[in-house]
């Protein structure tokens, strides 16, 4: 659906993009996961051909994308990091203006801004101005302007920034639904959580390039770090300590005032080692601790730094 | 299209800001005026003090006493004549007593002590009187049979006075202020052009880029926001002309296509600003906000908004600044057509505003057609 191939865009010194490469099916959620200034929306804004870039190729729905290409601008639908409605009309009218700039038909459009209207549930507020409006409202509006034309893919540029914990999961909830409507979504944010939670690839972006791409499952398996295991309350002398490097799969021990971290690859049974051992040495020991690795922990391996950094 | 019409229409009329500066700012500005300064041309054309003194006692010295009493007498009442020896009549005028003297004699002549607008009519009125004079001689000589229908037209001194100077307006500053707020509120316009501007570019705003990236092509979607804003504004530009004429009676004049030529000029030159300045660079909202009011206000300054004397103290001095000034233009083309009746002037002025909106909307057009940017 859509192709992106060595895209590379210079602001002066500054490279944003470093010859991206992406691929994005249709049918999927596709996560740009990168911290801020990663270059994600730079990405976005030259796919939505906003931005000029200096090298590389963009096709959309097999076609060069271009700012008159407009029969894939019917298609596509946007919903901005940054709430982008008219301050001066309300809800529904927002949501008709927005839409009536892709949907020409008048009947069509009312069923279509209803639809949205009920999707983000935003019924009982269709005649107030934006500004009257709470974060999370206000969001779901941005979000129902987007989409209220039913596009075939829906770029989603860090929709839950600033929003509260339950407008977060209803917007969750609704590009999951969307998705299964049938929109290719492409979702954008520094929220490794969210994106683990809703997408189904995922590419993670740094310093304009792509550093890695793949499923979770993937994107798991690239790193060494399989588990993560914490067992508070434990007394071990250098000779322990030994022993549990020298157990399978376990690559990297630590321990500090009674608290053993121990890091293994992916592999089934590590926890079980780990306390058959103890319990064959007669060390006591308190609360204990599984961890899977997270996209974070992918980020922190292949970067060297935290997400959020 | 009639979608983007109606909801432009919607977001222009409801954006109070941008509203409030365009309609209301001048018509409560025009009220403020209104109150302010209504006094100020009729005191100063009502009665102007003058002084007659009899040089001699002959006839056509007597017939200009006459005249003069009668002009003092009329509707008008532009003159509060009094008969006094030289001595008597030079000593008030230094005093500023009196705004002239003149001398009843063959051929009567007038002399004042400064130059102004009361000194003007006076000169006027006996410029009409000297040239009638002349002619009743004339005809006396020539065609003594129409000597009574020649001195019916001069005893009718209060329209020489009126048609050979103003075109039957009030030759007043007051009605220059009036003029120069119009010219203020068609570059007021600049506040709906921003606006517009802001919108349009999707480097300056978060909306602009929303409706940048929908398949709406780009130029039915410029041309749709120039156009109602232009109308809303010249529909603003009415309200205020309308409030003028109809609420607070103004004369402005007669020749109201005309004057509603030079305002929708005007008004497109107010919105072409706001958009030429709104779209250059991707700078901070404020400081381009800034130097658009500073733009309008400096050009109203000078067109006599504040002072009406200051656009003839450019036209003396510095002639080429109210040649460009497109708040000067603007009123000197209302004033010329209304007041002086003069159409080559008016025209001129009409010529070079035309221009001005045409560089700026060219200018305004390339900057907001633009699809793809360098930055965001």
């Amino acid at each position: 659906m859509i192709k992106i191939e060595n895209l590379v865009k210079r602001y002066g010194e500054l490279v944003a993009l470093d010859h991206l490469n992406l691929e994005i099916e249709e049918g999927e959620i596709f996560g740009l996961l990168g911290p801020n200034g990663s270059g994600k929306t730079t990405a976005i804004s030259c796919v939505l051909a906003l931005l000029k870039y200096d090298k590389g190729t963009i096709e959309v729905f097999g076609k060069p994308m271009a700012p008159d290409n407009y029969e894939a601008k019917k298609q596509i639908g946007v919903v901005l990091q940054n709430v982008a409605v008219f301050d001066e009309m309300n809800v529904r009218e927002n949501i008709d203006y927005f839409c009536g700039l892709y949907v020409a038909e008048k009947e069509k459009r009312k069923v279509l801004v209803e639809e949205a209207i009920s999707f983000v549930g935003l019924e009982d507020y269709t005649k107030m101005k934006p500004k009257q409006l709470s974060g999370g409202l206000l969001r779901r509006l941005n979000i129902a302007c987007g989409i209220a034309h039913q596009p075939k893919l829906i770029i989603m540029d860090e929709p839950t920034v600033a929003v509260d914990p339950q407008s977060r999961n209803k917007i969750l909830e609704g590009i999951m639904e969307l998705n299964r409507k049938g929109a290719t979504i492409i979702y954008t944010s520094h929220y490794m959580e969210e994106v683990e939670q809703i997408c189904s690839r995922i590419a993670i972006i740094d310093h304009g390039r792509c550093i890695a791409q793949g499923t979770k499952e993937e994107l798991k398996s690239m790193i060494k770090t399989g588990e993560k295991i914490t067992i508070e309350g434990v007394l071990l002398d250098g000779e322990n300590l030994t022993d549990i490097r020298n157990l399978p799969h376990v690559f990297e021990e630590d321990y500090e005032q009674q608290l053993l971290t121990v890091r293994c690859s992916g592999a089934k049974h590590n926890l079980v080692r780990i306390l058959n051992y103890l319990q064959d040495k007669d060390i006591a020991f308190g609360r204990v601790f599984s961890e899977l690795p997270t996209l974070n922990d992918v980020f922190l391996e292949i970067t060297g730094k935290e997400l959020r950094d | 299209m009639l979608h983007l019409i109606k909801y432009r229409f919607i977001c222009t009329l409801r954006d109070r800001t941008s509203m409030f500066w365009a309609m209301a700012f001048p018509l409560i500005l025009g009220t403020l005026f209104f109150f302010a300064f209504s006094n100020i041309g009729k005191d100063s054309l009502d009665t102007i003090p003058v002084a007659v003194v009899k040089e001699t006692d002959s006839e056509a010295a007597n017939v200009f006493c006459n005249f003069l009493k009668e002009v003092e007498k009329s509707d008008s009442g532009i003159t509060k004549v009094e008969e006094l020896s030289e001595e008597k009549a030079i000593s008030e005028l230094k005093e500023n007593k009196i705004q002239g003297i003149f001398y009843a004699k063959d051929v009567p002549t007038l002399a004042v002590g400064s130059a102004g607008m009361e000194e003007s009519i006076l000169e006027s009125l006996l410029d009409s009187y000297n040239r009638n004079a002349e002619m009743m001689g004339k005809i006396a000589a020539e065609r003594p049979e129409g000597i009574a229908a020649a001195a019916e037209t001069m005893a009718d001194a209060q329209n020489l006075v009126e048609e050979t100077t103003i075109d039957g307006k009030e030759v007043n500053g007051y009605l220059q202020y009036f003029l120069a707020l119009i010219a203020m509120a068609c570059l007021y316009g600049c506040f709906l052009g921003f606006t517009t501007a802001i919108e349009l570019q999707a480097n300056l705003s978060n909306l602009a880029i929303r409706r940048s990236i929908t398949p709406t092509h780009r130029l039915k979607m410029v041309f749709v926001d120039l156009l109602v804003t232009f109308a809303v504004h010249f529909v603003n530009l009415m309200v205020l002309l309308a409030y003028l004429i109809f609420v607070l009676k103004l004369d402005i004049g007669s020749h109201i296509a005309e004057t509603i030529l030079v305002c929708a000029v005007g008004g497109l030159i107010g919105v072409a600003l706001g958009i030429f300045v709104g779209s250059c660079g991707s700078g901070k909202e404020a400081a381009k906000i800034g130097v658009m009011l500073a733009v309008s206000m400096v050009c109203s300054f000078f067109a006599g908004l504040m002072m009406h004397q200051i656009k003839d103290l450019i036209e003396k001095n510095v002639p080429i600044l109210n040649r460009i000034n497109p708040a000067a233009l603007i009123s000197d083309a209302l004033y010329s057509i209304n007041v002086y009746y003069n159409p080559q002037r008016y025209i001129r002025d009409v010529t070079i505003l035309l221009i001005m909106a045409a560089a700026l909307g060219i200018g305004a057009f390339l900057m907001v057609r633009r699809e793809r940017y360098d930055s965001i």
